[in-house]
């Protein structure tokens, strides 16, 4: 009866995604459970408990990988403002190593960071939201991971876009620059790895929850709601909200000379952004 | 006691009886019965989905221990399992003081 009941149990495990020492681990406390009781039934049909290890251990686990994956990108975030902020002039473009490839580090200098930055807040807000569910909807979770993964991957092609640049650019780039380019790349790059295998390890469990997705009005609701736009449900109206703000920062940024060049590109930039992974981030329905 | 009332609370319970003394899953299932004179009749499954993941949350820590001819999963209260306890049992005092002003 017992060992019947614990090889259904470790097949439901499997089903679910829970495998290696936390199955080895779950199936001894059962057997040692059931010797003791003597009553299979009182512990729950298998199919049941295999799902609340799910569910339980996939929320709480993404929610701790969203906020650690938040901590580690916000210290790099620092250190690649930080860096770029010690260039004096500016390399000429055509001084590459390889043109071309330079060009795609450039772009990816510039656009990944964003990227990673408008996943990784994502991130943390819907986290935030789910901080007090012991379980949350298996498609909650899924989008929640989909954050994190895009704000690591981002994050981690930032910083090797970081340390190609250096390297392209190493003729006309100071010494020591180069140098701390590649120390900042490798030593952010660690911790993103780091990060980005835990997340793996969390995806691997399938939750199994009933429920919705919920979107970015669910996740920022307090903001949403405090902003007298009727924004709520109008995801592109919301959109272009967001990509204004963006293009405005651009425009001051940039002063008189690159501000209306680099506003009309951030601007295409947050609205392509959205097009592309809206749906894939749970910006949008 | 339905399941569904005890929901928001499990956490609460799992580390009050902990916090006794370290113990496995079998004897905390016990505790929780026999302190609740059968009110919290859980399905027994379900409390170690609970365990695993106030484990996973920094509250709880466990160890395999033997004794009499078998392993078990001996879970104990962390430092930080302490201060989580502490804040919800003042928490708890203030809702079922108002609660019961308003009740009573």
């Amino acid at each position: 009866m017992i060992d019947r009941y614990l090889r259904e149990l470790e097949a439901e495990l499997g089903a679910v995604g829970i495998r290696g020492s936390r199955r080895r681990r779950i199936l001894m406390e059962t057997a040692d459970h059931l010797r003791e009781s003597g009553d299979a039934a009182r512990f729950g049909e298998p199919k049941l408990i295999a799902a609340r290890f799910a569910d339980e251990l996939a929320t709480n686990g993404a929610r701790r990988i969203a906020f650690a994956s938040f901590l580690v990108l916000a210290p790099a975030g620092i250190a690649y403002a930080a860096l770029f902020g010690l260039i004096r002039t500016w390399p000429d473009i055509t001084s590459a190593r390889v043109l071309p490839v330079a060009i795609g580090t450039a772009l990816t200098i510039v656009l990944a960071p964003q990227v990673a930055f408008a996943a990784g807040v994502l991130t943390v807000a819907r986290a935030w939201r789910l901080r007090s569910q012991m379980t949350a909807p298996a498609a909650e979770i899924v989008v929640l991971r989909r954050r994190a993964a895009v704000a690591l991957a981002s994050g981690a092609a930032a910083f090797a876009a970081i340390a190609v640049y250096a390297y392209e650019y190493s003729s006309g780039l100071p010494g020591w620059w180069t140098t701390t380019a590649f120390v900042v790349s490798g030593a952010a790059l660690v911790p993103i790895g780091g990060a980005a295998v835990a997340l793996a390890r969390n995806a691997r469990v399938r939750p199994q929850a009933a429920g919705a997705a919920g979107d970015v009005f669910d996740d920022v609701a307090p903001l949403i709601d405090a902003i007298p736009l009727r924004l709520r449900g109008r995801h592109w109206r919301f959109c272009l909200l967001v990509a204004a703000a963006v293009a405005a920062a651009a425009f001051v940024a940039g002063g008189p000379d690159e501000g209306p060049r680099n506003a009309v590109g951030e601007f295409v930039a947050v609205c392509a952004a959205f097009a592309a992974l809206g749906r894939f981030l749970g910006l949008r329905s | 006691m339905r399941a569904e009332t005890l929901k928001g609370h499990v956490d609460f319970l799992l580390l009050a009886i902990v916090a006794d003394e370290p113990a496995h899953g079998y004897r905390i299932i016990e505790a929780l019965k026999r302190r609740s004179a059968g009110a919290f009749d859980l399905p027994e499954g379900t409390v170690y989905p609970a365990l695993h993941r106030l484990e996973q949350g920094g509250l709880l820590a466990s160890s395999w221990v033997s004794g009499s001819g078998r392993r078990r999963r001996v879970y104990r209260l962390t430092a930080r399992g302490r201060r989580a306890l502490a804040g919800a049992r003042r928490e708890w005092r203030g809702f079922t003081k108002a609660v019961e002003a308003v009740v009573a």
